[in-house]
């Protein structure tokens, strides 16, 4: 048993057809002749002319990532491939390497010798910068990726990342972090430790 | 484990959280758990080391025999006044006996407060360094603070600070903040490696692992400080950085280093269907649970110096096969040199492998029956130094197997330096893998023709007029036998690096061979019926092969 669906109704103008499409041709040709001819600033048309113009993006649109930076300019990744394991996308590609002799922090901090991000593959997800256990990085730069013709203009690496500003033009995160080595550090290292 | 237990006297058992657990002589509460699959929470328990009794992680309530109890105040929560009560003085699983009818508790709430505290305190200074500790997903200290802490850190003030990325020598990487001192790698080396070059120094929060003085941590076992390691403060060299442990995947298989077998997990990544480490495997029977350097880095030859095509000899005056013929059909041009030597009457010989699987060698020894050879020549890596502990004097994991494998086929196997020894000038040698003990330059002065069904590059594979590459043990399955006799199996980890299995090769190459000789192919053995022969391993199909091989002869 079928539900009953009421039918329309229709005046006779209507189910003769050829006036009806004579309306509809009448506001396409309105709208074609009004955005054609009419000045955009007016707000008299509905679309943007992307890429040259761009709406402006809410406060919390995720854009393309960035590294941030410490102090001294070097990435605050310590390269535990935790947003590279969250990222459904896998588009996260990592290699860590570790501080060599002498460098205050050998031992407490690896880094990214190699971090690309593929922008083609990201679906923006976001879940990188929740999985960050050192907010290294971010999607506050609230640029959307521009357009290139070739593949490889998406691979964003470290150094393009690292380069990349947030929204409001810092490349350090609001959060403070002291390490060891920092004259910030509040800890007693083994020099200051008396054994 | 199965030991036969007279029918008289019952095994004795005792009680663990109301489950009956069977004694074993000698054992205490926490190794009869173990045996039976169940773990009571432990840091410096190991079922290859002596007892030390130290991290205090395995308390349990014995609550039979003479319950000590201690008194102590406690909180009434309804009231807010401290009355007087008792709570039973915990025990050490790891140290107490198992006693028959004991009741012992793991998880009741005296134990598991005990548990909770025990974790507290080892973390009271520990960096929480996680994202750059290797040991990160397989670190007990994060399993047991999931298990009995789960709970937020009530410590404010700074953690103390030890040294940090100390080199214990090539292979480890030492970090006294993230030690809990259990001595499992001081009690390893010591016991098992016998070279007690580890101690510790210190007490307290300032406690900490320390080298002899003058010395490293260069003995043959020092990855197994390592593998022993409960938490992250030792780290492999060789490992380090490499990869996170929640990416890979883990396979059984058999170490192919020396003539011990040792059972292995291989870890491998299987996105890029790479061989990260390996791990020993516990097996009584074999290597109990150890490993040696050695033998944990031969991962690195899968993906090493790997012979990734079909390559030809560049010696002056070789002739060229046209590379088309090269990369398309590389085993016909083999079959064809093999039938030409044949046809021109001059001595073949074939080179089995001691370093290769049962499986392959089989293969080897079935192409030369079916030519009409008895006799077949054994190479294999040259010996190196062996040991007490695990490591055989014979490099090779599989002499035993060959030497197995040929005498059910009545086939006579001769040292392969025997080729470059005799007066024979041979017209050509077909040498199964690229491991070798000879000079390779003495070989090419005794043979006419090279051909070589191997894995790496190197000198052998230089001199070959003809190399084709061939899986290794970790991309095909097969058997070791090693020297106590016990044939192992193992199955394939990765896929494909390069190659095709040579068992596969060398099948293929009875019959082009043949039919290469006459050109006709009523006398050419099926490769079904051949690979039918080789997996049940019968007798029958051998003397129609070797039939074949005297006719055309």
């Amino acid at each position: 048993m079928g539900k009953p669906v009421k039918r329309p109704e229709q005046s006779r103008s209507e189910q003769a057809f050829l006036p009806e499409i004579a309306k509809g041709l009448r506001l396409t040709a309105s709208r074609f002749f009004k955005n054609t001819f009419s000045a955009a600033e007016k707000g008299d048309i509905a679309t943007v002319r992307y890429p040259e113009e761009q709406r402006e993006y809410p406060e919390r649109f995720r854009g393309v990532h960035r590294l941030t930076q410490r102090e001294d300019g070097s990435p605050r990744c310590v390269a535990c491939l935790c947003c590279s394991t969250a990222c459904p996308a896998q588009c996260i590609h990592i290699e860590p390497a570790e501080y060599g002799d002498g460098d205050p922090r050998k031992g407490y901090e690896k880094f990214p010798k190699v971090f690309v991000i593929d922008e083609l593959r990201c679906i923006f997800c976001g879940m990188c910068v929740e999985a960050c256990p050192c907010d290294a990085i971010r999607m506050d730069t609230g640029i959307h990726m521009p357009p290139a013709l070739e593949r490889d203009a998406f691979l964003l690496d470290k150094e393009v990342l690292l380069r990349v500003p947030a929204a409001d033009g810092s490349v350090k995160s609001a959060n403070p972090r002291h390490e060891p080595g920092d004259h910030t550090y509040p800890g007693i290292d083994r020099d200051r430790s008396g054994h | 484990m199965e030991q036969e237990q007279p029918e008289a006297a019952p095994q004795p058992v005792f009680t663990l959280d109301g489950r009956q657990i069977p004694i074993e002589p000698g054992d205490s509460i926490l190794k009869a758990a173990w045996r039976q699959g169940i773990e009571i929470p432990h840091y410096c328990w190991h079922p290859g080391l002596s007892v030390a009794a130290n991290c205090r992680m395995c308390l349990v309530e014995v609550r039979s025999g003479r319950v000590m109890a201690l008194p102590v105040l406690r909180k009434d929560e309804a009231t807010g006044e401290f009355v007087s009560a008792t709570k039973p003085k915990l025990a050490p699983a790891c140290q107490t006996p198992a006693t028959p009818g004991a009741e012992v508790y793991a998880l009741s709430p005296e134990a598991k407060g005990a548990h909770h505290a025990v974790q507290e305190m080892l973390l009271l200074n520990h960096p929480v360094d996680c994202p750059i500790c290797d040991q990160a997903g397989e670190c007990k200290l994060q399993d047991y603070w999931y298990d009995n802490q789960a709970d937020l850190k009530r410590k404010l003030t700074e953690p103390v600070h030890k040294p940090k990325a100390v080199r214990f020598g090539e292979t480890i990487v030492y970090d006294a903040e993230r030690c809990i001192m259990c001595t499992r790698c001081i009690r390893f080396c010591t016991e098992v490696a016998k070279d007690p070059v580890l101690d510790m120094r210190e007490r307290g929060n300032r406690n900490e692992v320390v080298l002899a003085p003058g010395r490293t941590l260069d003995h043959r076992y020092t990855l197994m400080t390592e593998h022993v390691c409960p938490v992250g403060a030792l780290t492999s060299r060789d490992f380090r950085f490499k990869a996170r442990v929640w990416f890979l995947k883990t396979a059984p298989s058999v170490c192919s280093g020396c003539a011990t077998g040792c059972n292995t997990f291989a870890d491998f990544d299987p996105r890029k269907g790479q061989l990260f480490r390996l791990r020993p495997r516990d097996n009584p029977e074999v290597n109990t649970f150890w490993m040696c350097d050695d033998g944990m880095l031969s991962y690195r030859e899968v993906h090493e110096q790997r012979l990734l095509g079909p390559t030809q000899s560049k010696r002056d005056g070789a002739a060229r096969i046209p590379d088309q013929r090269l990369y398309t059909e590389p085993d016909v041009v083999l079959a064809e040199a093999i039938a030409d030597v044949i046809k021109r009457d001059a001595s073949l010989a074939f080179v089995a492998n001691a370093a290769l699987s049962t499986e392959d060698n089989t293969a080897l020894l079935r192409l030369a029956k079916a030519l009409g050879h008895s006799r077949v020549y054994l190479a294999g890596r040259p010996a190196w130094e062996g040991d007490d502990i695990l490591r055989n004097p014979d490099h090779n994991p599989n002499r035993a197997g060959v030497q197995a494998a040929a005498s059910e086929l009545e086939m006579v196997l001769v040292d392969a330096a025997e080729l470059v020894n005799s007066a024979t000038h041979f017209g050509g040698v077909l040498w199964l893998g690229t491991e070798h003990a000879v000079d390779v330059a003495e070989l090419r002065q005794a043979t006419s023709a090279l051909w070589v069904l191997g894995t790496h590059q190197g000198e052998l594979a230089a001199a070959a007029d003809l190399a084709l590459p061939v899986l290794s043990w970790a991309e095909q399955s097969g058997t070791y036998t090693n020297a106590k006799g016990t044939a192992q199996s193992f199955s394939a980890v990765i896929p494909p690096v390069a190659g095709q299995p040579s068992a596969a090769v060398l099948l293929t190459l009875v019959g082009e061979v043949l039919q290469s000789l006459d050109g006709s192919n009523a006398t050419r053995p099926s490769g079904a019926t051949f690979s039918g022969g080789l997996a049940s391993g019968t007798a029958s199909e051998a003397p129609s092969a070797a039939g074949q091989g005297e006719m055309v002869r």
